[in-house]
């Protein structure tokens, strides 16, 4: 078995497993994060997308806005590449107009220190055409759209320049612990590695718990009981964006009532479901409809424009005392000292909170941790830009120019997502890849209209020609990479004494066929709820790629499975359409 | 005055145009757009694999059988083998007047032609081009793509196919011997090929090949020379040569879309107007009137004594599907089959499973003249026949039948419809 050791081992490879595990590096810590699957698989990269000004916030939870706000300004110098400044608008729909909401969110807002200022209904229809024209009242506020897998990629390889590793694909089976009753310690995690199917045990003198929606389970394995209560929500996007401004409903939290302009697309979301399993992924057909009629009041048009997916993502909400509503479970963070509070040494858990918080939540739970392990350096992560930060902004044309520019001088594989054969080969080089899915979260691949009609077949393809040898662009062609910098920061050659350790898996773990199915059947997932007028035409043009032309579900190999393919064919629906034959 | 107005320009429409002007009809075909037969190889399939099965179907004439029993309703359910037989005859004898020969296995089976992927393609009649590809031969492979063409990745081919306990091997040539350009399909390389002289090309594959090998190219061999270039390179290098086709739109389908165009429009003297997209009828004593198009202006009026409707399934856009669940055909509203009317009963959770999806099963309910019936079963309109893939009861991409059900359907269509006078 390999044996690794470490001073910090950060479980949990989103949004706060990369904030512990920069800001442990940043201070000198030796740290470690292990994630079972890819960074981001988990809730960080199934949410809006929306970076909170803390205005959603501010009647309900006053404590959280402020900490929004706070955090939503020092993220846009840290990670100014994974935003795009949109700004925000509240507006007060027909629907909303009998309340007093907007009175109360507005002296919200004046006590928490979120910016707002009202705006004419007529100006903020004129910045943003197709919105309702019956809303009465518009509040700006600096809400703006952020990146959840470029933010991760960008922090984790801020934390890899600062000598943390990072293991993917690596899922906790057990913790390990020392000690009898009253006196019991966690000395580190026994993981499996999923890819060699082989196990590894990591010594630690800290284990940090930021496995999210799945905490709960993590603490079990040291007999502590965390109740983390899972809440679904859906997202959907659409096939363009809408609008150019995040637009919230000004009333009081509930389903469908915020759109984010993310990329290509907009996002509309979300509901909130309480669920058993954070696995449980499955997109009700009420939520569906819920998203349309409600979209139908921000944007009218919205339930006749083209869906391109949907997606479900599990909120980790800390049950401190018994509540009915999961929206009144607190959005705030819960930093849990084990030692204090359950009598087991060298243990934390992060967990709660928001993907606009996770700088602070990190710098609170290496600050318990320091206390314990000596203090270092102070926290660094709110003065310290992560690479690709100094391109400042993000802005929707970055890569359009760049391909016009011809700065990108290799075919574009993925057309949708303007993603070329540099960016994909460049990411294939530095990023561990399982399945496709990796790289779509590295470089948007499959992410629009055709999603991965095109381009899976030619991602497969040209990784094959990668791992044979036969790569078009030489490793880190200047353009390509900047570009890919953009996307995924990640590309940036590891250039510290770790990198034989975590980098690629060994090549004969490769197999195409699986690359394609997984990838393929994964796409599947997120449209088949959503499947209907033009996207379902384009579905079928898909199925004449791969089935017709491929003939891809009669290849080799068809009865091996990778550490992903479980995973991509469980229930996605919240019916057993799946299950009874045909005829 | 019109006499057959086909709607659609797929395969479905062409054959049945074609058809009809050989008999002297005065035809008229109306269109959205081009037709789904650039999206495809250019290869017929008949039936390559029956509902739930995940093995090939060797022959298809001796399965019809089996395919009946499982889906009576199915397009094939409607004729008999020796009309399925006749209409493959029919467009054998037709391709090869239009310079464009497809052969099929002599044995009378199926095809196997290596995919983009190197996976079997099971097909009944494959262009000239194509067919030594077929896994049956003894020859090995030598799979030649081109440096950063995106569309063909020739180790992926040659590896499945070693898999798959062929002999094969892949080489990679420049390409800068066809293009300079930066940005290039596989239709961009056949139309440079259709004016470039060869010898380049030829004297590159040489140095790759060795003797006995047969070299799969990807389906980039010219659009309007493909037979000359096909002879030329076939003799210079004294080797079997065959195209794999390519991502849409693809150079064989295209050369069939275009043979049988010319042929219907030139040949024929028949009129074909593109972008007219049909969206309304009119009805008088149960007989279809006229069907209007979209215009800028007002809906144009098209007049005829008899319609074919041609306009393909979800891919052609002859049937769409709402979020309510409701699945509809476009223009005549017709009755469809018993196809799910709830979202969650159109598909199955695994994308390529061999069950497949209830929703592309959903279609136009026709009787054995190939005449749209109401729910009763009842003749919907004296004068209107539906043919191709909007026809119920079938889902042509899972069975690999997609080309066969649209040139037996078409073909029996047109039959019938001469048989009764107007």
């Amino acid at each position: 078995m390999r044996r690794l050791e470490t001073e910090i081992l950060v479980i949990g490879g989103g949004a706060t497993g990369a904030g512990v595990v920069w800001d442990a590096a940043l201070r000198g810590f030796d740290a470690i994060l292990v994630e079972r699957r890819d960074l981001c698989h988990g809730t960080s990269g199934r949410f809006h997308g929306l970076l909170h000004s803390g205005g959603r916030y501010v009647v309900k939870d006053p404590v959280s806005a402020a900490e929004c706000i706070h955090e939503n300004r020092i993220l846009r110098k840290t990670h100014a590449h994974c935003i795009e400044d949109t700004g925000g608008f509240f507006v007060v729909t027909p629907e909303d107009e009998d309340s007093d909401y907007p009175e109360r969110f507005r002296q919200g807002c004046a006590d928490t220190g979120v910016p707002c200022e009202e705006i004419p209904a007529a100006l903020a229809l004129k910045q943003e055409p197709r919105l309702n024209p019956r809303i009465s009242r518009v509040f700006r506020v600096p809400d703006a759209s952020i990146d959840g897998f470029q933010m991760v990629h960008s922090t984790v390889q801020a934390a890899r320049e600062a000598g943390a590793r990072i293991f993917t694909y690596h899922e906790v089976i057990d913790l390990l612990m020392r000690g009898g009753e009253g006196d019991r310690r966690v000395t580190g995690v026994r993981v499996r590695d999923a890819a060699r199917d082989e196990e590894v045990e990591i010594h630690a003198a800290m284990v940090i718990n930021a496995a999210g929606a799945w905490a709960g389970k993590i603490a079990a394995m040291a007999g502590i009981r965390v109740e983390i209560v899972p809440g679904k929500g859906i997202m959907m996007a659409t096939a363009h964006r809408l609008v150019h401004t995040v637009i919230n409903r000004c009333k009081w939290p509930s389903d469908g009532d915020i759109l984010v302009p993310a990329h290509t697309v907009s996002i509309i979301g979300t509901t909130d479901t309480p669920v058993a399993d954070p696995e449980d992924l499955r997109i009700e057909d009420w939520e569906i409809r819920k998203m349309l009629e409600e979209g139908e009041k921000l944007v009218p048009g919205f339930m006749r424009t083209r869906m391109l997916r949907v997606w479900a993502g599990v909120r980790p909400l800390y049950k401190e005392t018994a509540v009915t509503d999961d929206r009144d479970i607190s959005r705030k963070f819960a930093l849990l000292d084990h030692q204090e509070r359950d009598g087991v040494a060298g243990f934390i858990t992060i967990t709660g909170g928001k993907l606009t918080t996770f700088r602070l939540m990190a710098e609170k739970t290496v600050d318990r941790a320091a206390a314990y392990l000596g203090e270092r350096k102070p926290c660094a992560t709110a003065e310290t830009p992560v690479p690709g930060a100094r391109h400042g902004y993000y802005w929707l044309g970055h890569r359009l120019r760049e391909v016009e520019d011809g700065r990108l001088q290799s075919q574009l594989i993925c057309e949708c997502e303007l993603v070329t054969r540099g960016m994909l080969e460049n990411a294939a080089r530095h990023n561990p890849t399982i399945g496709l899915d990796d790289l779509r979260r590295d470089v948007r691949l499959g992410m629009g209209p055709c999603q991965g009609g095109f381009c899976t077949y030619r991602a497969v393809g040209v990784i094959h020609e990668l791992k044979q040898g036969h790569a078009v662009t030489p490793a880190a062609v200047d353009s390509d990479w900047r570009a890919a910098e953009f996307q995924s920061p990640a590309v940036q050659p590891p250039s510290r004494a770790h990198a034989a350790e975590e980098a690629g898996y060994p090549d004969d773990l490769f197999n195409p066929n699986l690359l394609l199915r997984d990838f393929l059947q994964e796409r599947w997932k997120g449209v088949m709820p959503i499947l209907w007028g033009q996207q379902l035409k384009q579905e079928q043009l898909d199925r004449l790629i791969y089935l017709d032309i491929m003939n891809a579900d009669h290849l080799p190999d068809a009865g091996l499975r990778s550490p992903l393919t479980d995973f991509y064919h469980m229930e996605v629906r919240g019916d057993a359409s799946g299950e009874e034959p045909h005829d | 005055m019109t006499e057959l107005l086909v709607i659609g320009a797929g395969l479905t429409g062409l054959m049945a145009a074609i058809a009809a002007a050989r008999q002297g009809a005065r035809t008229r075909i109306i269109a959205t757009g081009m037709g789904s037969l650039l999206w495809t190889p250019g290869t017929i399939g008949v039936l390559g694999y029956l509902p739930g099965e995940d093995e090939p179907v060797q022959s298809p004439f001796d399965a019809l059988d089996a395919l009946r029993q499982r889906r009576p309703r199915h397009p094939f359910a409607l004729l008999d083998a020796q009309t399925l037989r006749q209409s493959l005859d029919a467009f054998r004898e037709l391709v090869q007047s239009l310079g464009l020969p497809y052969r099929g296995a002599e044995d009378g089976r199926n095809l196997l032609l290596p995919s983009p992927v190197g996976a079997p393609r099971p097909v009944f009649l494959a262009p000239a081009g194509q067919v030594d590809g077929h896994m049956g031969r003894p020859e090995p492979y030598l799979i030649v793509g081109f440096q950063a063409l995106r569309d063909f990745y020739p180790t992926l081919i040659a590896e499945n196919l070693t898999k798959l306990g062929l002999k094969a091997r892949a080489e990679f040539l420049p390409i800068d011997l066809i293009t300079r350009r930066r940005d290039f399909s596989p239709i961009d390389l056949a139309r440079e090929l259709d004016a470039a002289d060869l010898s380049r090309l030829t004297n590159a594959l040489k140095r790759v090949a060795k003797p006995g090998e047969r070299i799969g190219l990807p389906a980039i061999l010219g659009l309007k020379r493909h037979a000359a270039i096909l002879a030329t390179l076939r003799e210079a290098l004294d080797a079997p040569i065959f195209e794999i086709p390519t991502l849409p739109p693809s150079a064989p389908g295209m050369r069939l879309a275009e043979a049988l165009r010319a042929h219907f429009e030139l040949d024929l003297r028949g009129r074909m107007d593109l972008g007219l997209r049909a969206i309304d009828f009119r009805a008088e004593n149960g007989k279809v009137a006229w069907v209007s198009t979209r215009a800028s202006a007002r809906p144009v009026r098209h007049w005829a004594q008899r319609f074919l409707l041609a306009t393909g399934g979800i891919l052609g856009g002859g049937i769409v599907g709402d979020p309510t669940g409701q699945v509809e055909e476009v223009i005549f509203h017709l009755p469809l089959n018993d196809a799910p009317q709830d979202r969650k009963q159109w598909f199955h959770r695994d994308f390529m499973g061999p069950t497949g999806h209830r929703i592309f099963l959903g279609g136009v309910r026709v009787n054995e003249a190939f005449q749209p019936v109401d729910a009763e079963g009842g003749v919907a309109y004296e004068n209107l026949w539906a043919a191709g893939g909007l026809l119920a009861d079938s889902d042509p991409i899972a069975e690999r039948s997609l080309e066969g059900v649209a040139i037996a359907t078409a073909f029996r269509a047109v039959q019938r419809m001469s048989e009764v006078t107007p």
